[in-house]
Parts: C-alpha cells; sequence; structure tokens
C-alpha cells in the first residue's frame, strides 16, 4: 500500500504544479471504468475456492492538449482487492499503467512513454489495449512517425513491452515505411506499398544454438480500384526455438513465416470478399519464456482467427482460434501452424421488390476453413519439413447464412444458420470431433416512447461432445435509458444429468449521455456476451457483476 | 481493505473533479477504406453537422443503429448533416468492412480506425458510440444504442439547426 501512497502523493504535486498552467485543466478530457465482481458459491458449478470474493478493476484515464502541440495521457489502474478472474496475476494494486507525452506538429508525430502500434496487418507489430480480454501489452520508449508529401510514411521504434505493471528485459526495436504510389496508377486508384522490419532482442536467452535477436521482415501491398481490392502480405521470421512441454528448446529450433492474401469485388449492394493465409511457426513475444502463456501476455504481433465473429452465445460454444504455433505432443498430435481460407459475401434485395419488400433484405454467407500444414514430421527427432500449399489434418471449418429483414416500422429480425466443424483434439488437445448446426431468430419488436423488445432464440444441435443446447433472451427497453433483461443457456441433452446445467443471467443497464451503469446477477459459461447495446467479453463464474463507465468532456 | 476502498473513492473523487470544459475532436491520422492515410481535421462538416458513430462488422447493435439510419438518410440528408461511420474492426474482421457496407449499400462516410487510437484519444469505452460535432466541437455523445434511439438523435439534430437559424 505505501507504494500506492507515494504514488498519490506524487499524482498531487503533478496536478498542483500544472495547474500553474490553466490550459492543462482546460483542455482535459478523463474517463473513469470500473468493473467489480462479487462471486458465490454454486450448487451446480462448484464453490468459490480462491481467495477475494469481491474483485474490482478499476481504470482512470486522463488526456490534456496541455500546450500548441503537446499532449499527456496518464491512466491508473486499481485492482482491488485482487483483480477478476480471467485477468493476470500480474495485475495487482494501484499503479500507472499508461503515461505518455506527444509532440505533434504538421506531419510529424513524436511520442515519449507508452504507446500502441500496428505494422501492416499486425502479423509483424501489433500492440494495444483491450480491457475486457485483459490485454495492454504497450511499449514504453521513444516513437516518430513522419508523414512526407502524403506519400511517404515512416515510423521508427525502441521500447520495452508492458507485462502486467512491469516490463520484459528485452528491447523491441521497429521500422516500417509505406509509400503511396496512386500517382503511378491511371484513373482512382490506390496503391500502397509497405516494408517493416522488427527485432526482439532477449538477454536471458542463455543458448550457443541462438543468437539473442530475433528478426522479422515483411512486405505488403495493397491495390484497390472503384469496385476492385487486392492485398498481399508475407512475413519472415529468423530462427527462434520451439516449446517443448512448455519450455523453450535448446536444439529445436525453426524459422517461421506468414503469408496473407486478400481480394474482393464490390458494387451497389453486393459485395465479396476472400481472403487466404498460411502461418508457420509465427507467434512472436518479447520474452522468449513468456511463449504460450494463457494470458496473452508479452504477444507482439496479432494473429486473430479468420472466420466470422459470432454475437450469440450458442455460436461461440466451439470458437477457433488461430493455430500459428509448433507443437509435438505425440506421435499422432503435431502441428505446425495453420493453412485456410475465408471467405465473405453480402447481398442487399432491392427495396420495393418480392422479396425486399418495404425495406429491403439484406443477406450475408460466411465461409472458412482451417487446416494444419502437411508435410514430413518426425517426432523422435523432433524436426518437420512441411509443403508450401497442402493443407494437412482439418481443424475447424464452418458455414453461415443470416437473413436481417426488417418487416414493418415496429418489426424486425435476423435469421442466423452456422454450420461448425470443430476438430476438438487437434485444438484443444481433448477427444473428438464435434459436427453442429445452429439456429439463431433475432427479433425486435418497437413499442410506442423509444420502448422496444428484443426476443432471442438459438438451438445448437450436435451428436458429439455435451450434444443439443438451447438458448433463449429477453430484452426489454424501457426507455431510450433503462434497459432489462433475461437469458438462459441450457446444455439439455447432455448425457449426464449432473451437467444439465441452466447458465442463466438476469440485470438491467441505466445509460445517458457518456454514463453508463450496469448490474447483473448469474452463472457465466464465459464469451462475447453483447447486451443492452454493448458487447464484451466475459469470465466464466457465479456471481453479482456491476459496472461503472463515464467519460467527462 | 479500508485503505483500498478509500484509494478507490479517491480516483473516484478525482475523476469526479476534473469533469471540466469542453472537449474537440482530436486531430490525429486515419485511414480511408483505401487503406491511406488522412487527418481527422479533413472530416468535419463546413456548413453543418457531423455525426461520428463508431461501429465495428461484429457489433449488432451497431449494425442496428446504422442500418436505422440509413433506411431513412433522405431526411437526415436535408438536414446537412454528415454522417461518418468509423470501423474500429482490426485486422480480424477489417476486411468484411468493403463488402458489407456495400452489401448494405450504406449511405455513409466509412473511415478505418485499425488500431483504435481515434477511439481512444476520444476516451470511447465502449462501442457503439455516437458522437454530434459543430466544427471540431463536440455538443452530444451517447454510449450504446437500443431501437429507436435514432429518432433522439435525429431529434436532436434538428433542435441545433433550429436554434443555428434562429439566430441567423
Amino acid at each position: 500500500m505505501k507504494k500506492s501512497n507515494n504514488f498519490f502523493i506524487f499524482i498531487f504535486i503533478f496536478f498542483s504544479s500544472v495547474s500553474i498552467h490553466s490550459q492543462f485543466f482546460e483542455n482535459l478530457n478523463s474517463s473513469f471504468e470500473s468493473y467489480s465482481a462479487y462471486y458465490m458459491d454454486d450448487k451446480k458449478t462448484g464453490d468459490f475456492n480462491q481467495e477475494d470474493r469481491f474483485r474490482s478493476n478499476n481504470y482512470l484515464n486522463l488526456k490534456s492538449n496541455f500546450s500548441k502541440n503537446w499532449y499527456f495521457e496518464l491512466q491508473v489502474e486499481s485492482y482491488l482487492p485482487k483483480s477478476l478472474l480471467n485477468y493476470s496475476p500480474n495485475f495487482k494494486n494501484t499503479n500507472v499503467s499508461t503515461l505518455k507525452i506527444d509532440y505533434i506538429k504538421n506531419d510529424l508525430n513524436l511520442t515519449i512513454g507508452n504507446f500502441y502500434e500496428q505494422f501492416g496487418s499486425g502479423m509483424i507489430l501489433r500492440t494495444w489495449e483491450d480491457k475486457s480480454l485483459g490485454i495492454n501489452n504497450s511499449l514504453l520508449g521513444l516513437n516518430a512517425n513522419y508523414q512526407l508529401n502524403d506519400q511517404i510514411n515512416i515510423t521508427t521504434l525502441i521500447g520495452q513491452q508492458k507485462k502486467g505493471f512491469k516490463y520484459s528485459k528485452g528491447y523491441v526495436l521497429g521500422f516500417d515505411s509505406e509509400f503511396d504510389l496512386s500517382k503511378a496508377t491511371k484513373n482512382n486508384s490506390t496503391f500502397l506499398l509497405g516494408l517493416s522490419y522488427v527485432g526482439r532482442d532477449d538477454q536471458e536467452v542463455n543458448n550457443r544454438n541462438l543468437k539473442s535477436m530475433t528478426s522479422l521482415f515483411s512486405a505488403r501491398v495493397d491495390y484497390s480500384s472503384d469496385s476492385f481490392y487486392t492485398n498481399f502480405e508475407a512475413v519472415q521470421k529468423t530462427n527462434n526455438p520451439i516449446l517443448v512441454f512448455g519450455i523453450p528448446s535448446e536444439t529445436f529450433i525453426k524459422k517461421g513465416s506468414g503469408f496473407l492474401i486478400n481480394t474482393g469485388f464490390f458494387k451497389e449492394r453486393l459485395g465479396f470478399d476472400f481472403t487466404f493465409r498460411r502461418l508457420e511457426n509465427m507467434s512472436f513475444y518479447s520474452e522468449i519464456q513468456s511463449a504460450g502463456n494463457e494470458y496473452n501476455e508479452s504477444i507482439l504481433n496479432y494473429l486473430p482467427a479468420l472466420t466470422k465473429q459470432h454475437d450469440y452465445s450458442l455460436t461461440n460454444l466451439y470458437v477457433y482460434a488461430a493455430q500459428p504455433d509448433v507443437n509435438f505432443y505425440v506421435e499422432d498430435l503435431m502441428k505446425s501452424g495453420e493453412i485456410g481460407f475465408q471467405t465473405d459475401f453480402y447481398y442487399l434485395i432491392k427495396k420495393d421488390s418480392f422479396l425486399g419488400g418495404k425495406y429491403g433484405t439484406s443477406i450475408s454467407l460466411n465461409a472458412s476453413l482451417w487446416n494444419n500444414l502437411a508435410g514430413e514430421y518426425d517426432f523422435s527427432n523432433q524436426s518437420y519439413e512441411t509443403n508450401l500449399l497442402e493443407f494437412g489434418e482439418k481443424y475447424f471449418s464452418e458455414f453461415s447464412f443470416e437473413v436481417r429483414k426488417k418487416w414493418s416500422d415496429n418489426f424486425e429480425n435476423i435469421f442466423l444458420y452456422v454450420n461448425q466443424y470443430y476438430n476438438k483434439r487437434l485444438i484443444e488437445l481433448e477427444s473428438g470431433i464435434v459436427k453442429s448446426n445452429i439456429l439463431v431468430l433475432d427479433n425486435t419488436i418497437k413499442i410506442q416512447n423509444n420502448r422496444s423488445l428484443r426476443i432471442e432464440l438459438q438451438h445448437l444441435s450436435t451428436k458429439n461432445d455435451y450434444r443439443n443446447w438451447y438458448a433463449y433472451g429477453l430484452e426489454y427497453n424501457i426507455n431510450s435509458d433503462f434497459s432489462v433483461y433475461f437469458n438462459d443457456l441450457y446444455n439439455y441433452d447432455n448425457p449426464n444429468d449432473e451437467k444439465k446445467i441452466n447458465y442463466y443471467n438476469f440485470g438491467g443497464s441505466y445509460s445517458k449521455g457518456m454514463n453508463r451503469f450496469t448490474i447483473n446477477y448469474g452463472r457465466q459459461r464465459g464469451g462475447l456476451v453483447c447486451t443492452g447495446g454493448i458487447c464484451r467479453y466475459v469470465p466464466a463464474s457465479t456471481g453479482l457483476t456491476f459496472s461503472v463507465t463515464t467519460s467527462f468532456l | 481493505m479500508i485503505k483500498k476502498i478509500t484509494s478507490i473513492l479517491f480516483l473516484t473523487t478525482l475523476t469526479l473533479n476534473l469533469s471540466i470544459s469542453q472537449d474537440k475532436i482530436p486531430f490525429m491520422n486515419i485511414k480511408t477504406i483505401e487503406g491511406r492515410t488522412i487527418n481527422t481535421k479533413s472530416l468535419s462538416n463546413k456548413d453543418g453537422l457531423t455525426v461520428y458513430s463508431f461501429w465495428a462488422t461484429w457489433c449488432v447493435p451497431c449494425i442496428n443503429e446504422l442500418d436505422d439510419i440509413n433506411k431513412e438518410i433522405e431526411k437526415w440528408k436535408e438536414e446537412n448533416v454528415k454522417i461518418i461511420a468509423i470501423s474500429t474492426d482490426d485486422s480480424r474482421t477489417k476486411r468484411r468492412v468493403r463488402p458489407m457496407i456495400n452489401g448494405k449499400d450504406w449511405d455513409f462516410e466509412i473511415f478505418v480506425d485499425e488500431n483504435q487510437d481515434f477511439k481512444r484519444a476520444l476516451n470511447i469505452t465502449g462501442i457503439p458510440h455516437t458522437i454530434v460535432a459543430k466544427g471540431s466541437k463536440i455538443i452530444y455523445r451517447r454510449i450504446g444504442y437500443k431501437p429507436g434511439e435514432e429518432n433522439i438523435l435525429y431529434e436532436f439534430i434538428l433542435s441545433q439547426n433550429k436554434n443555428s437559424n434562429e439566430k441567423i
């Protein structure tokens, strides 16, 4: 506690001294977010047997444009008495999370302190903050960005990466350049070329076979015209050790690579998109020792699953996560990355047509397929050689079809069908494959005076794993400020009667302007939950949760 | 425990005490849908109000709001409002932005805030989030969307336009 007292004294002195500079307060804006929970024992899912039933995450952010070209940002976080479940134990007590000063003049932007940055699609570097996922992996150091004639954009950076309230021992260096060559093309098209480098120096590496520096190089091109676009990105990673039973190997050392091709076309009321990606040994951490940690700490690049991001609870039961790593578990379970594609199609049926009705009908299709890399795997000698474009065992596939239709001024609905294939053995190292079909019907009825009722019905059918589920939800928006809801998720077909559990939740929210309060009681499975108009991830637990978020102008 | 609660209270009071002054749209780089870098100072509507709507392709309430506005876009245009939809999709989903807006025939200007720098600079805690600005001065903000709220926003814009007409 002493440490935090010193900190408050520092803050007090800081604000007293800057208050002389009245502009600091005149241009100040702040936000405060607080998420708290009281965890309870649950007869069905078990007792809460950890320390501190009451837990709370609190974030205070202050920003000010305190002088013509100068910007200041401070974020203080408090995890009292402990952080919420599913957050890293490195978030503890009260401390400064972000402190930075920017100098912005014309086309120059200099930052000293904590900063977020992304090169290209993030395959080579991305630092960002997502409070709901407990990610804040900013770099502490220097970042300089310069834009020349609107045609050349250069970024250089150096820093140490944040891990909870601590920092990585190693350094991260980065360089990114982007050239806008559109003027060289005819008509109205855009042509961009990008080249990047990221190096990570981890002095903790104590291995004759490996340098302390790991480097990533990438090149990307982006082309788009009035109705067509295509882009390509390639990344090469120098030698990096493979984790064997969670420990970086001294001898099993491999290079990594990533390729991404994306293309699409569109015209009025129609859009099509296709993405191919291949990743081999591509995850990248600021500390080799942190590789594969469950909280995604020390992660330097962003390799998201390229599948449809769903909004409904049953569509999020079997969610695919990208498989960029090399893992040799047992002889018949060896993986070295992923290869696959995703495609999307959108179409709006015209207003005043037979299928379009008075308002038009939106249709969207999505399909994705992700497989292990095929090749020669040698378990006893710990080595592999992959084939460039050959697909190995299937991890995951999905097909979905969605129709959004407004029937009248007061009634509209969304119909969604999803077919999923989830290889639980290969992804989670558990047994089995889950093939499922999901149906969702989401109805909104507007009543007078800004009142509305939303009724959500979902069903998942599968012969595998825990078999069938249903879910339903009711949300009543009393007026534009107040909203209450009840929803339930039930594994009614579970072969084990004791596992037939109702995951029920009820609560309410109040939002007015920039303030929002929520309260919820129930049993959480965990996953993406969207209610009262806001989406966030929630951890698995039983109890009472409440949140306050507010910003001040 | 008491000390801990005190420090939470301290933070809250500090925040409340700091609730001062006006706010402006910060000037910074974001990307056009084609990937070009542009500054946010070029976004605002010179003759009327600008609505900034922060959304993402995976956020159902965000799409509901933009769909609902788009269905009656003609009446918004009559009020000389410029509607800018800022996609906060990161590289997981940003490829879906262009096909989706065409598939939906949205008549908004769309920009991409891929690493959420603009969203963070505006202290936006969750989406959907809607801001109305006059020049670069923020005059209205709202978090979340419930069916029908587009009408409240529309009425706010009507009242603002009426006020400025009366002044003339």
